[in-house]
Order: C-alpha cells, then sequence, then structure tokens
C-alpha cells in the first residue's frame, strides 16, 4: 500500500530543476596555470628580488559530492633569475670579481585541499587553499660562467586564496584565478632562511565526470 | 579515466623538468671573466722593493708542463711588469736577487665523462612500443672529454725563503678564468683588474 502510495506521487523528471551531474558526482578537475611570483622576505633580501613571470603549474583534483571540500595534486615549475653587475666579493681569503647569475629553479610536487564557499554550479567559486609536498629545486649561482650548484628535494607548503569562474553554469570550461604563498625550507649560502615568494596566477580548468 | 589523468600530468610534468634554461648564454666575453685573488694575510708587502718575472709563461696540461711565449703570453708579462711598477716596485732582473718573483701559469684540466645511453625505451613510439616492448640498448656508454684553462699568476716570496722545507712561499695568487683568457684584445683588463683588486700591493 505504502508503495503503490509512493508509486502514485512519482511525477515525470523535472530535467530542468534536476540538480546537474558536478553536483551529484565526485567529478575530475583539471588545471593549467601561468604565474607570476614575486619573492618575498630574506629570499628576496639576501638572493633574488626579482619577480618571475616563467612559472606554471598543472593540477588535477577531485571534487566530492555533498561536500565543499576538494582534493588533488600540482606540479609546478618556477624559476627566478637574476643578474648582478661585476662587483667585488670578499671571502675568508679571497676576492673574487666577477658578473654573477643567481638563479632557482623549482619543481614543486604538492597536495592540496581546497575549501569552496558556494556551490558547485555558481558560476564564481571562492576557495581557500593548503598545500604541502616536495619541491625538488637547484640552486646556480654563476660566477662569470662558472657555475656553483647545489641541488636538494625539500619540503614546501602553501597557503592560497582563489576562485574559480565558469564561463557557463553547469558548463566544463572555467577560468581559475588564484593568490598564493609558498614557503620552501632551504639553506644553502646565500639562502639562510627558506624561499618565500608569493605568486598570482591564472589558470584554465576543465572539469567532467 | 583517472589514470589517463595521472599520465597526463606525468608527462607534462617530463615536458616541464626537460625544458633546461641557459641563463648565462646573453653574456658577454668580457663578463664572463672572473678574477680571482688570494693573499697572505700575514705578509707585510712594503717590506719587498724588487721584482722580477718569468720570462716565459709556464703551461701546465693535465700534470705536465713545459714553457711558451707566445703573443698572447708576451702581452700578459708585459703588463704585469708595467702594473707592479705602478704599484711601486722595481723591476730587476733574476740575477739581482728580487724581494718578490712572479710566475704566470696557463693551466688546462682536461676531463674525461661519461654518459650512459641516454635513449629511454620510452623516447618516440613510433614502432608501437605499447605493447610493453622497450628498446633493448646494450649498457654502452659514450664518453666526451671537456677541458678548462686558466691563468695562475703567482708572487714568491724570494726575502724570506723556508729554509727548512726549502720552499719560497706565495704571498699573492691571482686565477683569471672565463670565455676570454685566450684573447689578446683581453689582456690589459685582465691583468689591470687582479692588481686593481689588490690594493694592499701598494708600496709607494
Amino acid at each position: 500500500m505504502g508503495a503503490l502510495q509512493a508509486h502514485a506521487q512519482e511525477e515525470a523528471p523535472k530535467l530542468y530543476t534536476l540538480p546537474s551531474a558536478y553536483e551529484r558526482y565526485t567529478h575530475y578537475l583539471a588545471t593549467a596555470r601561468l604565474m607570476g611570483a614575486m619573492p618575498l622576505g630574506s629570499f628576496a633580501d639576501n638572493y633574488i628580488d626579482k619577480s618571475s613571470f616563467q612559472n606554471y603549474s598543472i593540477s588535477l583534483e577531485w571534487v566530492f559530492r555533498n561536500s565543499p571540500i576538494s582534493v588533488g595534486g600540482e606540479l609546478g615549475s618556477y624559476y627566478f633569475e637574476k643578474r648582478i653587475p661585476r662587483a667585488l666579493y670578499d671571502g675568508a681569503d679571497e676576492t673574487i670579481s666577477a658578473v654573477q647569475t643567481r638563479t632557482i629553479s623549482q619543481i614543486p610536487i604538492e597536495v592540496f585541499g581546497n575549501y569552496h564557499f558556494l556551490g558547485k554550479n555558481a558560476t564564481v567559486q571562492p576557495y581557500v587553499q593548503v598545500s604541502g609536498g616536495v619541491s625538488i629545486l637547484d640552486y646556480t649561482l654563476y660566477y662569470g660562467n662558472l657555475a656553483s650548484q647545489d641541488q636538494k628535494v625539500k619540503p614546501k607548503y602553501g597557503v592560497g586564496l582563489g576562485s574559480k569562474f565558469l564561463f557557463k553554469r553547469d558548463g566544463s570550461l572555467g577560468v581559475d584565478v588564484r593568490v598564493k604563498y609558498n614557503g620552501v625550507s632551504y639553506k644553502h649560502e646565500y639562502i639562510d632562511k627558506g624561499i618565500s615568494s608569493v605568486n598570482g596566477s591564472i589558470g584554465l580548468f576543465y572539469r567532467w565526470w | 579515466m583517472l589514470k589517463k589523468a595521472s599520465l597526463f600530468i606525468l608527462a607534462a610534468g617530463l615536458g616541464m623538468m626537460s625544458c633546461s634554461k641557459d641563463p648565462i648564454s646573453d653574456l658577454s666575453t668580457e663578463e664572463t671573466l672572473v678574477y680571482i685573488t688570494n693573499h697572505d694575510k700575514a705578509a707585510n708587502y712594503t717590506q719587498y722593493k724588487t721584482f722580477s718575472i718569468v720570462d716565459s709563461v709556464l703551461v701546465v696540461e693535465n700534470g705536465q708542463a713545459g714553457t711558451a711565449l707566445t703573443e698572447l703570453d708576451r702581452d700578459v708579462l708585459i703588463r704585469i711588469v708595467s702594473n707592479m711598477e705602478k704599484l711601486g716596485y722595481k723591476y730587476v732582473s733574476p740575477k739581482s736577487k728580487p724581494d718578490v718573483g712572479i710566475n704566470a701559469s696557463w693551466i688546462t684540466n682536461t676531463y674525461l665523462n661519461v654518459v650512459s645511453q641516454p635513449l629511454s625505451s620510452y623516447y618516440g613510439g613510433y614502432w608501437g612500443g605499447g605493447g610493453g616492448y622497450g628498446y633493448g640498448y646494450p649498457s654502452y656508454y659514450q664518453y666526451y672529454q671537456t677541458s678548462e684553462s686558466y691563468w695562475l699568476i703567482s708572487m714568491l716570496d724570494f726575502k724570506n725563503p723556508n729554509t727548512v722545507d726549502k720552499t719560497f712561499k706565495v704571498v699573492w695568487d691571482a686565477q683569471i678564468r672565463g670565455a676570454g683568457i685566450g684573447d689578446r684584445q683581453y689582456v690589459d683588463r685582465m691583468v689591470d683588474s687582479i692588481f686593481g683588486q689588490s690594493e694592499y700591493l701598494k708600496i709607494n
């Protein structure tokens, strides 16, 4: 009897009020980003203070259904460089006159979690992000054409604030804008308190299920 | 789907790592030159009055030495003499017991480097290596040589020889490295620079 009643109450599916598949299913979201990065703190004071636009990343995330949370992984490539005109560098016993070219390249590999403030189908989806992982880094300091190199894998973390903008409601393509602070614990020669930087990125994302 | 996506990320990651940068490709020849000077902090240079210099350049290659006097070498020696005179030292013949002697050497070190056959079996998919087949390279290795040369100019203390060890102490030395060191057009600049950054040598 009860089953019959339930059946009787069922109406034709309302196609246009059905929640979007992105709300009903846990789905995937891939983002490719271009970043501008600005060195901060003692890294900027002592080694490189020049901003860089040669930074990229790609990420893949799982957006959980019934939850404002998504988790994923991000792989990037960061590069900072600064040229210093000929100068004298005094060591313990030696004096070096050279044109310095200071570089840091990093391949960060991170996992991240995002908390989204609005629904998965809102055209604007602001989020906060925390991330952690490692950075495969290469410190190369050139004196003229002589290189002094140090390569390490070091822990890194980041906190970010960003927003996704869907091109159309329920669509699968959109733009991602993010500002993120990155810290890497690293100590070598000129770098005494780690590598910190803030980057602003613009990305393109695609989501599917 | 998930598998595909992670492969995509992996491939993109390898792509990022492989684009290596050459941050010093835009340096001019002059900018590649590096001048490194060392000195004995205990030395009192004012005790020296006279100097002499070798009549040719010592050429050291992989530990084997000979001498040479090319036009480049002559330019270097002459410029060293004029710099020393400017600093207040008197140029004398090696026979008249100079207080310090200057050696000039051109040092070349050659290194043999080895690389394993660099082709990973995953590069290129032309033969349809998808079925789990890679290329079976034997473990051949390739060798290549690199060599690095630099000028080494040293000042020896003849006035206070170590009679026990029978050695003359090096009280100052300079290395000149970089791309232009074999080019006569940079000689004046190179030699002036190593003396210019060693003001403590001045005795007048």
